[in-house]
C-alpha cells in the first residue's frame, strides 16, 4: 500500500522536476554569464502561462505550439529589458541590478493584473490519460516531461556544438579572458539574458501543461524561490545543475510525503516542503558548490 | 578625546532626520502610523546594513530573524500573560525571547552558512527561511498555521489603555529607538578594529586569512548584531504593534528583498543611504497609494528602475563621490 | 552646512505638508473608510468588495435619499486606499482615514490577519470597525470593543453542506476533509470535523496542504486509498481549481465534493474547462439567486432595507465598469454599508460608541440575507449560508431546501 502511494508520488515528482529542472535553468544561466540575480524570475514564469492561456482560450491553439511562441516573446521581453536597463547596470554594483529585476517583476505583474484582472484563471486540454497500476498520469504531464527534456538536450547541444554556446561558456568561465581572445562579450551578455529569459518564460509554459489552473499575476512568487533553491542545489552556474536539482527536488517534494504521513499529529505536507528547503542546506554542508558547481 | 567625538559627526545627518520624522509624527495629526512605517523601513535597511555593508554578504534570509524576533514577542505575551504580577515584565521577557531566538538563529546560520560564498550563502539563507517556516506549521509548534492571537491577553493583563497607548504609540518609538541604535553600531563598528577587519573580508578574504585577521569571528559579530536588531524590529513592529502573528504572514522572503532595495536605493555600505532609501520607499508607496490606489505599483516599478539606472551606486553613494574634500565630507558616509 | 541642513528639513516638511494639504475636511456628508486590498494576493476579492460597497452607496444616495440623521438626508460617501494586501499597509492607512479624512467608519481589509493587523488602530481611536473579510472566530475572542463581523465565522461553512448530504444520502458515511493550513480554513475544518462526529460520520482522512503549494498529488492520492464517498476542502481561490483538476488527474471520483471560497467564483468554471466543475459544490455567504425579499423579511418579522437581487447586480457593474458578475465577497461588503445605515438611523447619531451600540441590537434583512451580531464580541449570528453546485455552467443554489433554485444532482458525475 505505501510502496504503491510512494511509486505514484515519485512518479508525479520525477514529471515536476523536469519541469522545476527547466524552470530554473534561464535563472542559472543569467547569473552564470552576467552574475545577475533575476529576483523577478517568477514573474517572467508568469508571462509563460499567460501566453498558454490567452493562446489557447482566445485562438485555440495547443500548448505545444505556445512553447516556440514563449520562447520568442520572451527572447525579444530578454532583449528588450537588457539593452534598456541592464546593460547599464553591468559595471555597477553587483546588486544594482537585483533592483532592477525587482522592479521589473513588480511592473510585469502590474501590467498583467491591468490587461487580465486579478481573476485565476485557467484551461482545460484534454489529450487523455494512461492508468498505471499505482497512479494515473494525464497525458499533459507528460508532455510536459518530454518538452522540457527535449530543451534541457537543446540547451545541452546549443553550449558544446554551437559557436555562440562556446563563446558563452568562455564568458562564464574568464569574461575578461574571452574578451581578450575576440569574443565579442558585450552579445553575448546580450544573448544569453535573451535566452535566460526566454527559457525561463517558455517553462511557464511547461508549467501550465503540468497545473493548468491558478494563473493570475501574482502566481509568480512561490516559483522565485524555487528557482533560487534548486539553483544553488545545482551548483548555481551550471544550468544542466540546475536540471538536475529540479528533478531531485521534485521527487523530494512529492516523495517525502508518504514518509512524513506515517508520524502522528503532525501537518506531513508542510515538513515535506520543509525538507525540500532544508535540504539545500544538508547538501551545501556536503558541498558547498552544489551538485555541480565548480570550486 | 576630539578624534573620538568628530569620527561620530557622520551621525548627526542621520539622527536629525529620525528626529524631523519622529517630531512631525509626533505633531502632526495622522502622520504618526506613516513615520512609523517609514522608520520601520530605515531601521531594517540600517540593521541589514551593518552586516552587508561591511562584509559584501547579501543575506537574502534576513527576514527570518525579523519573524523569529516576532515570535520571540509573540511568546512571550501569549505564554506569560497569565502571570499578572508581571505587568509590564512580560514585554520585557519577549524581547528577551526574541533576542534570543534570533541569537540562537544568527549563531547556527553563521557557524554554518557563512563558510559558504557569495550567493551560495545568500541563498542557502532562504532554504533555512523556507523550511523554518513549513517546519512551524507542519510539526505544529507555537501555534503552527494558527499562528498566535495575543491581543486578547495583553489586554487582559495590562488593561486596555495601555494596551493602546502600547500598540499604536511605544511599539512605533521603540523602532525609532531601534534604528537609532542601529545607526549608532554601524557607525561604531566602521570606525572601529570590526570595521577594518570586515574591510579587508570585502576586498579579499583569502588575503585577509593570510594576514591573520579572525574573519569568521569578525563575521559572526556582524552578522549576529545585524540579526538582532532586525529581530527587535519584528518584535516591536510586527509583534507588539499587531497583536498576532502568523508563520505564513512572516517568513516572507519579499521583506528581504525590500530591506535590500532599500538599503541600495539609499547605497549600500553607507550610513546615511538607508534612511534615504527608506524615505524614497516608503513615502513613494505611501503616497502612490493614496493618490492613486491599485495603480501605485505600476508608477513605483518605473521610478526605481529610472533611480537605479541614474544613480547605481544608490543616492547617498553618489553624493558621497560629490561631496568627497569639501566641508561636508566629514557628514556623509 | 548649516544650511544644507536647514535646506533638507524644509524639504522633508514640504513633502510631508503636501501630504497634509491633499485633504479635504469632511462636514456634511458619511464617510466609510477602506484600506482595500486593490493589489497583491488578494486584489480579486477587494476589487469585489470595492463594487460592492459602491454599489450600495450608490443606492443609498440615489434610490434611497442619503442616510436620515436629525431628521436630514445626509449623503454617504467612500474613502478608500491600497494596502496592497500587506500588514504593514494596513496600521498606516486606517489612520489616515481616521485623522485626515475624518471617515465615520472603517471597513476592514480582506482577510483575518489583514483585519487583526488594522483593529489596534481603529480601538485606538475607538472607530467603529467593520469586519467583512475576517471570518476567523478567533478575532473576536480578543476583547476589541469596536469590531462588528458581517461575514459568517469559519466555523459554519460547512455545516450545512453536511446537513445537506446527510438528507439525500444518509448512507454515505465516509467523509475526507482536505483543506489548505490557513486559519480560515482550520477554522472550517474543525467546525465540519465536529458536525460530521455529531451526524455519525466517519472520518476517513483529515489532512491540511500548506499555503500557496502548486501540486496537491502527494495529499490527493493518499486521499484515494482511503476510498471517501464525500471530500470537504480548500481554502482559497487557486487551491480551489488546483484540487477537482488533480482529482480528475488522478481519477479521483466521489459522491459530492464541496470547496470553500474559490468553487463559488464564476471564474472557476472557466477556469476548469467547464467539465472537472460540474458538480462541484460550495459553500456561500450569498450567490446570485437567492431569493431574499422584503415580503419575505416581513415573514420572519425583520426590517427590509437595501436594493434588490438584480438591483444590486446592475449597481454592482457600473460600479466597477465591468462585466462581471458580483459574488459574496462584493455581496457582504455591501450588506455592511446597508447595515451600517440601519444603525446611524436607529440611533439617529453617528456618535461611535452609539453607532457600535445599535450595530449590536440591529437585526435586519437584504439582498444578502439576514444580518444579527453578538452583541458584547461583535460576531455575526444571524447570517446562514447556502449551498451552491455547478450544473450545466450555472451556479444553483441546492440547499437549504428553502432557498433553493434547483435540485442537488447526486452523486456527483464522473471527471
Amino acid at each position: 500500500m505505501i510502496f504503491e502511494l510512494l511509486a505514484g508520488n515519485l512518479t508525479h515528482g520525477l514529471l515536476l522536476g523536469g519541469v522545476y529542472g527547466v524552470a530554473t535553468m534561464g535563472l542559472s544561466l543569467i547569473f552564470g554569464v552576467i552574475n545577475v540575480v533575476n529576483v523577478g524570475h517568477g514573474q517572467f514564469i508568469m508571462v509563460g502561462a499567460f501566453v498558454t492561456l490567452i493562446l489557447f482560450t482566445a485562438l485555440g491553439l495547443s500548448p505545444v505550439i505556445a512553447i516556440p511562441v514563449a520562447l520568442i516573446i520572451g527572447m525579444a521581453l530578454g532583449f528588450l529589458f537588457f539593452y534598456t536597463v541592464m546593460r547599464k547596470l553591468i559595471k555597477a554594483p553587483e546588486l544594482a541590478s537585483l533592483l532592477a529585476t525587482f522592479a521589473v517583476g513588480i511592473l510585469l505583474e502590474e501590467l498583467a493584473k491591468l490587461i487580465f484582472g486579478a481573476d485565476f484563471r485557467g484551461y482545460y486540454w484534454d489529450v487523455g490519460k494512461i492508468i498505471l497500476p499505482f497512479t494515473t498520469i494525464p497525458m499533459s504531464k507528460l508532455y510536459a516531461f518530454i518538452g522540457s527534456i527535449a530543451i534541457a538536450l537543446f540547451l545541452y547541444f546549443w553550449f558544446s556544438k554551437t559557436r555562440s554556446g562556446t563563446a558563452v561558456r568562455s564568458v562564464i568561465e574568464d569574461s575578461e579572458g574571452a574578451r581578450v581572445c575576440g569574443v565579442n562579450v558585450d552579445w553575448i551578455y546580450a544573448l544569453s539574458f535573451a535566452i535566460g529569459i526566454g527559457i525561463t518564460v517558455m517553462s511557464g509554459v511547461l508549467l501550465t501543461m503540468f497545473i493548468p489552473v491558478g494563473i493570475n499575476p501574482y502566481m509568480g512568487g512561490a516559483y522565485t524561490l524555487k528557482a533560487f533553491v534548486i539553483a544553488v542545489l545545482g551548483g548555481l552556474t551550471s544550468p544542466y545543475g540546475a536540471f538536475f536539482a529540479g528533478l531531485i527536488f521534485g521527487l523530494v517534494e512529492n516523495g517525502a510525503y508518504t514518509l512524513f504521513a506515517l508520524i502522528p499529529g503532525v501537518a506531513p505536507f508542510s515538513l515535506t516542503v520543509s525538507l525540500a528547503f532544508w535540504m539545500l542546506f544538508f547538501l551545501l554542508l556536503v558541498k558547498p558548490t552544489g551538485l555541480l558547481g565548480k570550486k | 578625546m576630539k578624534k573620538n567625538i568628530v569620527k561620530y559627526y557622520p551621525l548627526i545627518p542621520v539622527l536629525a532626520v529620525y528626529l524631523i520624522m519622529f517630531l512631525i509624527g509626533f505633531f502632526m495629526p495622522g502622520m504618526w502610523q506613516m513615520v512609523a512605517l517609514l522608520a520601520f523601513y530605515c531601521a531594517l535597511g540600517q540593521s541589514w546594513n551593518i552586516f552587508m555593508g561591511m562584509t559584501g554578504y547579501v543575506d537574502f534570509g534576513y527576514v527570518t530573524f525579523i519573524a523569529l524576533g516576532t515570535y520571540g514577542m509573540s511568546l512571550g505575551i501569549t505564554y506569560f500573560s497569565q502571570f499578572e504580577w508581571l505587568g509590564m515584565g512580560i514585554i520585557v521577557i519577549g524581547l528577551i525571547l526574541a533576542m534570543f531566538l534570533a541569537a540562537l538563529a544568527a549563531l547556527l546560520e553563521a557557524a554554518i552558512a557563512l563558510r559558504l560564498r557569495g550567493a551560495y550563502f545568500a541563498i542557502a539563507c532562504i532554504g533555512i527561511n523556507e523550511g523554518l517556516r513549513y517546519f512551524i506549521e507542519g510539526a505544529k509548534i507555537w501555534g503552527g498555521s494558527e499562528g498566535l492571537i495575543f491581543f486578547g491577553a495583553l489586554t487582559q493583563s495590562l488593561g486596555r489603555e495601555t494596551v493602546n497607548q502600547l500598540t499604536t504609540f511605544w511599539a512605533d518609538f521603540s523602532v525609532f529607538v531601534i534604528a537609532a541604535l542601529a545607526a549608532f553600531l554601524n557607525m561604531h563598528y566602521m570606525r572601529s578594529k570590526i570595521g577594518y577587519a570586515l574591510t579587508a573580508v570585502r576586498e579579499d578574504e583569502d588575503a585577509a586569512k593570510v594576514m591573520g585577521v579572525n574573519t569568521t569571528k569578525y563575521k559572526t559579530l556582524a552578522f549576529l548584531t545585524s540579526g538582532l536588531l532586525g529581530a527587535a524590529v519584528g518584535a516591536m513592529a510586527w509583534g507588539l504593534k499587531l497583536g498576532h502573528v502568523y508563520p505564513g504572514d512572516v517568513f516572507v522572503i519579499h521583506y528581504t528583498i525590500e530591506c535590500i532595495v532599500v538599503v541600495l536605493l539609499g547605497g549600500a555600505g553607507t550610513l546615511l543611504g538607508p534612511v534615504v532609501g527608506g524615505l524614497i520607499y516608503g513615502l513613494s508607496k505611501y503616497w502612490l497609494a493614496i493618490i492613486m490606489p491599485g495603480f501605485q505599483l505600476l508608477i513605483f516599478a518605473p521610478i526605481i528602475i529610472i533611480i537605479i539606472v541614474a544613480f547605481p551606486e544608490g543616492v547617498i553613494g553618489v553624493l558621497k563621490q560629490r561631496v568627497k574634500r569639501t566641508a561636508l565630507e566629514k557628514y556623509i558616509v | 552646512m548649516k544650511k544644507r541642513i536647514v535646506l533638507l528639513v524644509i524639504g522633508f516638511a514640504a513633502v510631508f505638508g503636501f501630504l497634509l494639504a491633499t485633504n479635504a475636511l469632511a462636514i456634511d456628508k458619511v464617510v466609510i473608510g477602506h484600506p482595500a486590498c486593490l493589489s497583491g494576493k488578494y486584489a480579486k476579492a477587494g476589487e469585489q468588495a470595492i463594487g460592492g460597497v459602491k454599489a450600495c452607496i450608490d443606492w443609498v444616495n440615489n434610490v434611497y435619499g442619503g442616510v436620515l440623521v436629525a431628521g436630514k438626508r445626509i449623503p454617504l460617501k467612500y474613502k478608500y486606499y491600497d494596502c496592497e494586501s500587506k500588514k504593514e499597509g494596513v496600521t498606516s492607512l486606517i489612520e489616515r482615514l481616521i485623522t485626515v479624512d475624518k471617515v465615520n467608519v472603517v471597513f476592514s481589509a480582506y482577510s483575518s490577519g489583514l483585519t487583526l493587523s488594522g483593529a489596534p488602530v481603529a480601538e485606538r481611536y475607538n472607530m467603529v470597525y467593520m469586519d467583512h473579510g475576517g471570518a476567523s472566530d478567533r478575532i473576536f475572542q480578543q476583547g476589541f470593543q469596536y469590531i462588528v463581523q458581517t461575514i459568517g465565522p469559519g466555523s459554519k461553512y460547512h455545516v450545512g453542506t453536511l446537513n445537506m448530504f446527510d438528507h439525500f444520502d444518509p448512507k454515505a458515511k465516509k467523509i475526507a476533509l482536505a483543506y489548505e493550513d490557513s486559519e480560515f480554513a482550520r477554522m472550517t475544518m474543525g467546525g465540519a470535523e465536529k458536525h460530521a462526529k455529531k451526524l455519525g460520520k466517519k472520518i476517513v482522512f483529515m489532512r491540511t496542504y500548506p499555503k500557496g503549494v502548486t501540486d496537491l498529488t502527494p495529499l490527493l492520492s493518499d486521499m484515494k486509498a482511503k476510498k471517501p464517498d464525500i471530500v470537504l476542502g480548500g481554502g482559497h481561490y487557486e487551491d480551489g481549481q488546483l484540487f477537482a483538476r488533480q482529482m480528475s488527474d488522478l481519477d479521483i471520483n466521489v459522491k459530492g465534493l464541496s470547496l470553500v471560497a474559490s468553487a463559488t467564483l464564476p471564474a472557476y468554471y472557466k477556469a476548469l474547462g467547464g467539465n472537472i466543475a460540474e458538480g462541484v459544490l460550495g459553500p456561500s455567504h450569498w450567490e446570485y439567486g437567492v431569493t431574499f425579499s422584503p415580503e419575505g423579511a416581513m415573514k420572519v418579522g425583520l426590517d427590509w432595507i437595501g436594493p434588490g437581487q438584480d438591483e444590486f447586480v446592475k449597481l454592482f457593474k457600473k460600479a466597477l465598469g465591468k462585466d462581471i458578475t458580483p459574488d459574496y465577497h462584493a455581496a457582504e461588503a455591501g450588506a455592511q454599508v446597508l447595515a451600517y445605515v440601519k444603525a446611524v438611523e436607529n440611533m439617529n447619531s453617528i456618535d461611535q460608541d452609539k453607532v457600535r451600540a445599535s450595530l449590536g441590537k440591529l437585526k435586519f434583512m437584504s439582498f444578502y440575507g439576514g444580518w444579527d451580531v453578538d452583541d458584547k464580541t461583535g460576531m455575526q449570528i444571524g447570517h446562514s449560508m447556502v449551498d451552491m453546485q455547478w450544473q450545466k455552467g450555472k451556479r444553483v443554489i441546492v440547499w437549504p431546501l428553502e432557498a433553493a433554485t434547483g435540485k442537488l444532482i447526486y452523486p456527483k458525475p464522473k471527471f
